[in-house]
């Protein structure tokens, strides 16, 4: 996929070596968190620093162990256009209310100086001791949007109805479609019907994301998260039912909507890519496959796909010292399982494995370009404990912990203050015909990707397509249901902190981190 | 998934001040209880099997055979004159015969308590072993489960050792918390582990210096070899308790055929990394003094045996802490010498 032309890698290798020459006074690496909505990336970020400035508890951070750490400090973010992450905020949120902090919306930047004694010789004595760590925190849905850079108006629409005419969707694209149906591209251009189109699109891709679909693939990500550019024209278009080659009239409603497609990549997705994307140097994709598991293969296949476009835009590849200055590649990634605490440890080892057989192929893909891969189940603040609950003969390993207020399960309601022991259900051991069906319903989602792209065929096939795919996956539903495993799982209520005899407060409890940031930027402090 | 067994059990939430909570931590999670069903970390068919080592060859050993009816034929003739001993001595007196008797009970009271300490120390060291073996395969399968098995068989072998209290109190609260099976071992291994790898450095470089010294100064070949001899039993036999085993005879004996063993089949790969500079030390020290030359090489082979002991005797395969080379070890041995090539 090729997403920059010349004059954008001029100008990302500029910024580059702005960067360069203003950073010197340790090394820096930027981190980039990325996550679809609800993954949980503002608690990683959050928790790891305040492991790092407190001194947490990370056995498996390598310069932990070897107590080369001297310690961490927040420090004034470098771009003076981007948000500040508000860290402290959110901390005052987890650890003194003791409830999640607000989900970001927007891009959010933040740097911590760690200091540290180097492990080698050089580093010990031409080395600062320092490095700077840039945390780039932005929703995941905006990396859906950066293969729009790659497609115009009248591919995207395609995609966008083969997707929304899936009989899974159905149900929630209804609307949308019937009201497409009423408009003829040719017409000329009205701005309410432009309106109405686009909030019956947004509202569509907004049940997508509910929890009983819990579907990910929803481009373009920012009507979603409109931030500062709600209701602006680069916001308001909807797909178009049109012909690949067809001429737009002038004036017509065609001819708007591809202008605000056009906009909406020039505004929008392409700012987003050149400032912030293309220079990465590491990146984090949280991902919470339990909610995608509990609502199904369709979701768990729906996740992979999106995933794999996400994993697709990353420009991976091992860095050299030159290369660093003026082309950034991103030479590690951790695609982080996270919400691993609630399930119990012994069913970890199996997310791990089922994230891998789902994601096999990008990941090998970006392998092959010389990045390092791991995938880990974690869980970056850790609200649960583990206990052994005796039922009747058998003793199911259960999760220990404060529901939240307001949730509930089989009908009892919880207030926050109850402790309770849940058993979340085991995740099959041997997930291969979820895995089966998962990637047959995966290969589907690809069809329908080619043959939007390829317009001919899909003309060929005619009505009939779409449909007889239908009735197979009608059927196919209703094997889902047996195959998504029986899991449950509440939003617990982060956990209390321990104070020590001297009046410390401990530092969060996670799952995992450790070996996270060591992955991330250990080889950094070496 | 149309056995019953393999069906996923149904999600459930229980209230805490039910009494049926048996256990909390995650130290104990795992562990069933037997009457319970269980859940069983299998790895799946795409995970990685644990090697398992090779079978060995049962065939029926002659020798073992020859040194059991000797033994059993010596202690007969022991017991026979022993019988025939306590008769002439009640023949010639009373009490005589009653002295003789007990010292025969006092005899075989000893030999008793020489037999159990032999036992448990071949026990120990078939432990250790066991552990080796075990901590090598969850390595290769990262398999949380059994890591968390040979740390704490580990913590419990070094139970009574005051020094490593330390290290236990750090192991035991990384097994309250939720960590892979490799990186467990590590942490252990870092914990544990690394203040005794320490002290069995520095005892190999001390036993290849006195070697040396000794070889270069004495004035006759037998004595060296003595020495030698001497020295590197001591060493093996350090090793073998610092490292928690403790061997009896019987079980020294093993652990050297081990060593021996070992040291075999290292020693062809240690030659490729040192030979070089053992043939260079060995030429330039010969030629400021034969004598010194061959206390270069002794101390060398002295150097070599402790490796390969501290390899037999280690509870675990070294995962991420650094394997001790002869150029390690030997750089403490000739500081000067070192300075003066």
């Amino acid at each position: 996929m090729k997403l920059t032309t010349l004059a954008d890698d001029a100008r990302i290798a500029f910024d580059n070596l702005t960067d360069f020459a203003g950073g010197r006074s340790g090394g820096q690496v930027r981190l980039g968190v990325a996550g679809l909505a609800r993954a949980g990336k503002t608690v990683f970020i959050t928790a790891l620093v305040h492991n790092l400035i407190h001194g947490g508890r990370l056995p498996l951070f390598e310069p932990w162990r070897s107590q080369r750490l001297i310690g961490a400090d927040l420090e004034q973010q470098v771009h003076d256009d981007v948000p500040t992450f508000d860290y402290r905020a959110h901390v005052r949120e987890l650890v003194g209310n003791r409830v999640w902090p607000q989900s970001t919306r927007q891009i959010a930047e933040m740097r911590l100086t760690i200091a540290y004694e180097s492990a080698t010789f050089f580093g010990r004595n031409l080395g600062s001791g320092r490095l700077h760590l840039d945390i780039v925190d932005y929703p995941g849905e905006w990396l859906l949007d950066l293969p729009l850079l790659a497609k115009d108006f009248a591919t995207w629409s395609r995609e966008a109805f083969a997707r929304a005419r899936d009989p899974r969707r159905a149900d929630i694209a209804g609307p949308w479609l019937a009201h497409l149906a009423t408009l003829d591209p040719s017409a000329a251009a009205d701005e309410e019907t432009v309106a109405e189109a686009a909030r019956l699109f947004t509202g569509y891709l907004a049940a997508c994301r509910q929890d009983a679909h819990a579907l990910s693939l929803v481009p373009p990500g920012r009507f979603l998260m409109p931030g500062d550019l709600e209701g602006s024209p680069a916001l308001t278009f909807a797909p178009l039912d049109v012909a690949p080659d067809a001429r737009a009239p002038r004036g017509s409603l065609h001819a708007l909507m591809e202008r605000r497609y056009e906009a909406y990549k020039q505004v929008v997705v392409k700012p987003f890519f050149r400032t912030h994307f293309a220079r990465l140097d590491r990146q984090v994709v949280l991902v919470d496959p339990l909610a995608a598991l509990n609502a199904g293969p369709a979701a768990v296949a729906d996740l992979a796909l999106a995933l794999e476009e996400i994993l697709a835009c990353f420009r991976p590849g091992r860095s050299s010292w030159l290369t660093s200055i003026l082309t950034r590649r991103i030479d590690r990634i951790l695609i982080a399982a996270t919400k691993a605490d609630h399930l119990h440890h012994t069913s970890h080892d199996r997310l791990e494995r089922l994230m891998q057989r789902i994601l096999a192929e990008p990941i090998a893909r970006a392998e092959k370009a010389g990045a390092k891969v791991e995938v880990k189940a974690i869980a970056a603040v850790r609200a649960t404990r583990e206990a052994q609950v005796r039922r009747g003969g058998e003793s199911l390993p259960c999760i220990v912990g404060v529901p939240q207020a307001g949730e509930t399960i089989d009908g009892r309601l919880f207030d926050g203050n109850d402790d309770i022991a849940l058993f979340p259900g085991d995740l099959p051991e041997n997930h291969e015909v979820l895995i089966r069906r998962v990637e047959a319903l995966v290969e589907e989602g690809r069809a329908v990707h080619a043959e939007a792209r390829s317009p001919n065929e899909a003309s060929l096939a005619g009505a009939g397509g779409p449909w007889a795919k239908g009735a197979s996956s009608g059927r196919a539903a209703q094997a889902d249901g047996d195959l998504s495993p029986d899991l449950r799982f509440l939003r617990f209520r982060p956990p209390r902190l321990e104070t020590t005899a001297e009046g410390a407060t401990l530092s969060l409890p996670h799952i995992r981190l450790d070996r996270a940031i060591d992955f991330l930027i250990g080889d950094k402090l070496a | 998934m149309t056995d019953p067994k393999d069906r996923p059990r149904r999600p459930a939430a229980f209230r805490l001040d039910d009494a049926e909570i048996v256990t909390g931590g995650a130290d104990t999670a795992s562990r069933g209880d037997g009457r319970g069903t269980r859940v069983i970390l299998e790895s799946d068919d795409d995970a990685a099997v644990p090697a398992a080592p090779l079978p060995r060859k049962k065939r029926f050993r002659w020798g073992r055979l020859f040194w059991g009816t000797l033994s059993a034929l010596v202690a007969m003739a022991i017991g026979l004159s022993l019988d025939a001993l306590i008769r002439d001595l009640f023949a010639r007196n009373d009490w005589l015969g009653w002295a003789g008797l007990a010292l025969v009970g006092l005899l075989t009271v000893s030999a008793l308590a020489i037999l159990g300490r032999e036992l448990a120390g071949i026990f120990r060291l078939e432990r250790i072993d066991q552990l080796r073996v075990d901590a090598a395969a969850a390595v290769a399968t990262d398999d949380a489960k059994s890591a968390r098995t040979v740390v704490e068989g580990l913590v419990a072998l070094y139970r009574d050792r005051p020094e490593t209290a330390r290290g236990r109190a750090d192991v035991a609260v990384h097994l309250g918390e939720i960590i892979d099976g490799r990186d467990l071992l590590v942490l252990a291994e870092s914990d544990l582990l690394l203040p005794l790898d320490r002290t069995a450095r520095r005892l190999v470089a001390d036993a290849a210096k006195k070697v040396s010294v000794v070889t270069a100064v004495s004035p006759r070949a037998v004595i060296d070899l003595l020495f030698v001899a001497v020295a590197v039993m001591g060493l093996i036999r350090k090793l073998a308790d610092l490292y928690g085993g403790r061997p009896g005879l019987i079980g020294f004996i093993g652990l050297m055929r081990h060593v021996i063993a070992h040291l075999a089949v290292t020693g062809g790969m240690a030659a490729t990394d040192s030979l070089l500079h053992d043939v260079v030390g060995h030429g330039i020290a010969a030629r400021l003094s034969s004598r010194l030359g061959e206390g270069v090489i002794n101390g060398l082979l002295t150097a070599r045996v402790g490796l390969a002991a501290i390899d037999v005797c280690r509870p675990m395969p070294f995962i991420n802490a650094e394997r001790p080379g002869v150029q390690d070890v030997m750089r403490g041995v000739f500081p000067e010498a070192e300075r003066k090539t």
